[in-house]
């Protein structure tokens, strides 16, 4: 029996299709109503989370739709998925909700237990975490570890602040305030706050109008697809990139902390690295006394084939920081050196510091995952639906470009000619009752749950082709 | 071996008005009467076993002592140790209700929270059918006056700097008019230069906190230790009025150091090099000492900024949800023109800021945008806590018993007149503080109180502050008063 059967037993078979136009009549009236008050205009349509299941994700007006979007990766195990509803029906959830703690000061003693779970599934060289509540969260404090620790290495990392640094920090002036850069790439998403905004490089609407900190952006390799055939040229590619990033290591002007990376730059149109690239980044930082932080906000918790993205690399050593949150529903980094951590208590701080109940479902995700080996399964499934992708591009080549996502599971996107036809695409989809999304301006992202097995990739692959020989 | 608990016994001058019920003991029939001390000190050793455990994965340097939330109830925080502390620091302010409440708990078990819960959705592209009715009933039944939309976040610092994104888009596009983006516009903006990218600023004040990410950072100016090492923006603070108390005697100091300070703002923001979009403030800064301000300093800043095209932002993270004895702290200062946003956290749960103007909202979608955009779950414990509010009249009973409070500790400071001083939040709710003359001698305070059984908390650098939920009741009233007069007694004999 497949995993989703297991959790699923009820799930739809197929889509149902049940209006013309998308959103339809009953969600275009309550997206109106709620628009008064919350800005909706992004809405694909309003959702009936109660009726959705596994899957597939049901609107108020009666579609069902497979859902290769997820909540923008963001759903693990599926809607409705028992294990986690079991999960947050426990009184250690209760607890969590009602009596939420300050960590930093008043840590439960179920802390201990709720940070084990997620501990177990930590990246390979990782044993500590510090929690945060999003993904431009969890990666702009691990920015403000990078810095402290940059500085503490510096000055010495028992050395106290001097007058200078404590009085010209509340002017937000060096030397307290130091000039101190992120280096990250073009077409990068890590977030929409000041710091991780100023990382971010996806596209302007993301970032109009924010004043930015002066980082600098390398590049980020673009391959030719498909890899087998284009080996040679994508070798070149990667240290054509790689010096690049040693070149702004040697001529910016604002010392770089750290390097920060996504292993599959997702909001920014999938683009992929191989290993090379990525242990000669680890090369780099270590050569510049930089910090390497992966981004695994996206790519983590098991969609491309292992639990995080960045083990596809075996980077050596270990990055320093690891951060995550979407389909982890808890938020944060993991690292490891002890140095890491500030010598004075209230650097790294805030009221909450995480949030339990968000952390426990996460120790739950992790379990999971774990138990059902569902990483692996991903990878199986991705196989499968990958060969039929494949199928269909040599079908349909020009509507097919640059099919990537081999071996990396359902972590798989291809672009259009024309962001036009792309759009146009995902938005036929929804008539086949297929939920699917881009990214960058051209392309098709797929971000499925983990329990979406080969019965949905035929579902997936039939509604592609359907809409294909539309057009 | 069980100390003997405080009784709350002691004969004190009545309420002023009448007394209500007591909503305590309709929630917590169980609560206990007076604190429990079982460990010779706070932190017991259980706490620091288990502490130097989790520390092994997990900094915890801050620790005051490991808690035992099953155990705690009410206006009671129990450590692992079984020792049972009156709480009037409530998770830095962030407790409204009590530990264990029965109607929270009953939204927790509730099928709308598993809901939200294992289906948390991207709410602003696929939100939930439930959702305009859960802020409709909740978030925004509570808004202040003059305020009637809603961008929902996560945390303190999240909210204020989705306000700040929401100033400068604003501000940025009053200046671009009609105009579509230019073309250097759209590419500059990808090295973060101008002219995509801004150099408009937001303005805070001296000593206020306002968060800790980088933008929200930026504004804080509470203390060096929140901001060493980390890169800020070139904004500028204003001075923050610094009042003497009792205010009663020194109306006409207090008066020309706040027009001092309005004079000052004013010439920030005609001078500063580049435009100021927004300013931020705190009705009371918390974190930076309790400082206050009279209604007349806010009304100030209202009128100047409205002239000068400045957005007004009011930060009631931790000021906000009753414990002034107004349900938002800025409803004491009686505006001409409501502040153009108001933020929230802490005591509500879900956090986000209120305004009003739709021209807050970009015109064009995705730019106030991430993936989540807030959390329905929180937003279900916020409506709870609106409606529970409401329900008992908690805000009025935070007045009354703020005011028996402060009453008290006047009187119980003239028998320290060196020791302790500017007891301040006179018809402030529960909102109280006081100081001592250092900071070595404030923390002994500290400590002393929590091993009388008592949890309370600092801030700024010599200063106390209670911050206790909304169901402290007289009875929790006579413990705290009790264990502060006795913990004086046993400092300065």
């Amino acid at each position: 029996m497949g995993i989703s059967e297991q959790y699923f037993p009820n799930e739809p078979t197929a889509p149902v299709v049940a209006t013309t136009e998308f959103p339809g009549p009953k969600s275009q009236e309550s997206i109106a109503a709620l628009n008064k008050v919350f800005d909706s205009r992004a809405s694909y349509f309003v959702a009936d989370y109660e009726k959705s299941l596994g899957n597939y994700i049901a609107d108020v007006d009666g579609n069902m739709y497979l859902d290769v979007y997820a909540q923008i990766a963001s759903i693990a195990l599926g809607y409705n998925n028992p294990a986690l509803i079991e999960v947050a029906k426990s009184d250690l959830m209760t607890r969590a909700i009602v009596d939420r703690p300050a960590m930093g000061n008043f840590p439960s003693k179920d802390l201990e237990g709720i940070a084990s779970e997620i501990l177990k599934v930590a990246p390979k060289g990782q044993d500590k975490l510090w929690s945060g509540l999003s993904g431009a969260d969890a990666n702009e404090l691990a920015f403000k570890a990078a810095f402290m620790w940059y500085q503490g290495k510096k000055r010495g990392y028992t050395t106290e602040f001097t007058d200078a640094e404590n009085e010209s920090v509340m002017k937000n002036q060096a030397p307290g305030s130091p000039e101190l850069a992120i280096l990250s790439f073009k077409r990068a998403f890590h977030g929409r706050l000041f710091a991780s905004g100023s990382a971010t490089c996806s596209k302007p609407i993301h970032k109009l109008d924010f004043p930015s900190f002066n980082w600098p952006k390398a590049e980020y390799p673009e391959y030719k697809y498909p890899l087998s055939e284009n080996e040679a040229y994508n070798k070149e590619e990667d240290k054509r990139c790689l010096t690049i990033v040693e070149d702004i290591f040697k001529s910016w002007a604002i010392p770089i902390a750290a390097l920060l990376v996504e292993p599959i730059q997702s909001e920014g149109g999938d683009n992929h690295g191989s290993a090379e690239f990525f242990q000669g980044l680890r090369d780099i930082t270590l050569k510049y006394g930089a910090a390497l932080i992966i981004d695994e906000v996206q790519t983590g918790v098991g969609a491309t084939g292992k639990f995080w993205a960045h083990e596809h690399f075996n980077i050596t050593p270990a990055p320093d920081f690891v951060t995550f949150s979407k389909k982890f529903q808890s938020a944060g980094y993991f690292f490891h050196d002890s140095e890491i951590v500030p010598k004075h208590t209230y650097r790294q701080f805030n009221t909450w510091c995480g949030d339990p109940a968000r952390m426990i479902l996460a120790g739950a995700i992790g379990s999971e995952v774990t138990k059902h080996d569902l990483a692996a399964r991903a990878q199986e499934v991705g196989a499968y639906l990958f060969a039929k992708l494949e199928a269909l591009q040599s079908k349909y080549p020009k509507l097919m470009k640059n099919l990537r996502g081999k071996n990396r599971a359902t972590f798989i996107a291809w672009s259009f000619e024309e962001p036009s036809l792309r759009n146009k695409f995902l938005a036929d989809m929804k008539t086949v009752g297929v939920n699917i999304g881009g990214c960058a301006e051209d392309s098709v992202r797929l971000r499925p749950t983990l329990v979406f097995e080969e019965k949905h990739a035929d579902i997936l692959a039939a509604a592609i082709e359907k809409i294909y020989s539309s057009y | 071996m069980i100390r003997t608990a405080y009784k709350s016994g002691i004969t004190r001058a009545s309420l002023s008005k009448r007394y209500l019920g007591n909503v305590s003991k309709l929630y917590y029939p169980e609560e206990v009467t007076g604190p429990v001390l079982v460990s010779e000190n706070v932190p017991g050793p259980k706490t620091i076993e288990l502490n130097k455990k989790l520390g092994e994965h997990f900094d915890n340097r801050a620790t005051y002592f490991v808690t035992d939330y099953k155990n705690s109830l009410g206006n009671y925080i129990s450590d692992c140790d079984g020792n049972k502390l009156l709480d009037v620091y409530a998770q830095i302010s962030s407790i409204a209700l009590g530990y264990n409440n029965p109607a929270l708990i009953k939204t927790a078990q509730s099928e709308d929270m598993v809901n939200a819960l294992v289906n948390r959705p991207a709410l602003a592209c696929f939100p939930s059918k439930e959702y305009g009715q859960i802020l409709e009933e909740g978030i925004l039944a509570a808004a202040p006056p003059g305020m009637t939309k809603v961008w929902t976040a996560l945390s303190g610092s999240c909210a204020n700097e989705t306000a700040y994104k929401a100033a400068l888009m604003y501000q940025a596009s009053i200046k671009r008019g009609d105009n579509d983006f230019t073309a250097e516009e759209l590419s500059s903006v990808m090295d973060n230069a101008l002219p995509g990218t801004s150099d408009m600023v937001i303005m805070s004040f001296d000593k206020g906190f306002h968060g800790r990410l980088f933008g929200s950072l930026s504004t804080t100016r509470s203390k060096a230790i929140h901001k060493l090492d980390i890169p800020a923006f070139d904004w500028p603070k204003a001075p923050f009025p610094e009042l003497k108390y009792p205010l009663s005697e020194f109306e006409a100091e207090n008066r020309k150091e706040e027009e001092r300070c309005l004079a000052e703002f004013e010439r920030i923001i005609d001078q500063w090099p580049t435009q100021i979009a927004a300013f931020i403030v705190e009705p009371v800064q918390s974190e930076g000492g309790d400082n206050h301000a009279s209604a007349f300093f806010f009304k100030g800043l209202r009128e100047i900024s409205k002239a000068k095209g400045v957005l007004m932002i009011v930060d009631e993270v931790q000021t906000g949800v009753g414990a002034s004895g107004k349900f938002w702290a800025h409803e004491h200062w009686n505006l001409p023109t409501p502040p153009d946003m108001v933020t929230f956290s802490k005591k509500f749960q879900a956090a986000g800021f209120y305004f009003a103007n739709p021209d807050l909202q970009p015109k064009q979608p995705f730019r106030q945008f991430n993936t989540w955009c807030g959390d329905p779950s929180k937003a279900l414990l916020a409506k709870t806590i609106y409606q529970e509010v409401t329900h008992y009249g908690l805000v009025g009973r935070t007045a009354e018993i703020g005011d028996y409070v402060y009453g008290n500790l006047q009187s119980i400071f003239t028998k320290f007149p060196t020791q302790v001083k500017n007891l301040r939040g006179e018809k402030f709710g529960t909102f109280i503080a006081f100081e001592f003359n250092t900071a070595n001698e404030r923390n002994a305070f500290l400590v002393a109180a929590r091993n009388k059984g008592l949890n309370i908390g600092g801030c700024g650098d010599q200063s106390v502050r209670m911050r206790p939920t909304l169901v402290f009741e007289r009875e929790h009233a006579d413990v705290f008063l009790q264990i502060v007069e006795d913990t004086l007694k046993q400092l300065y004999p």
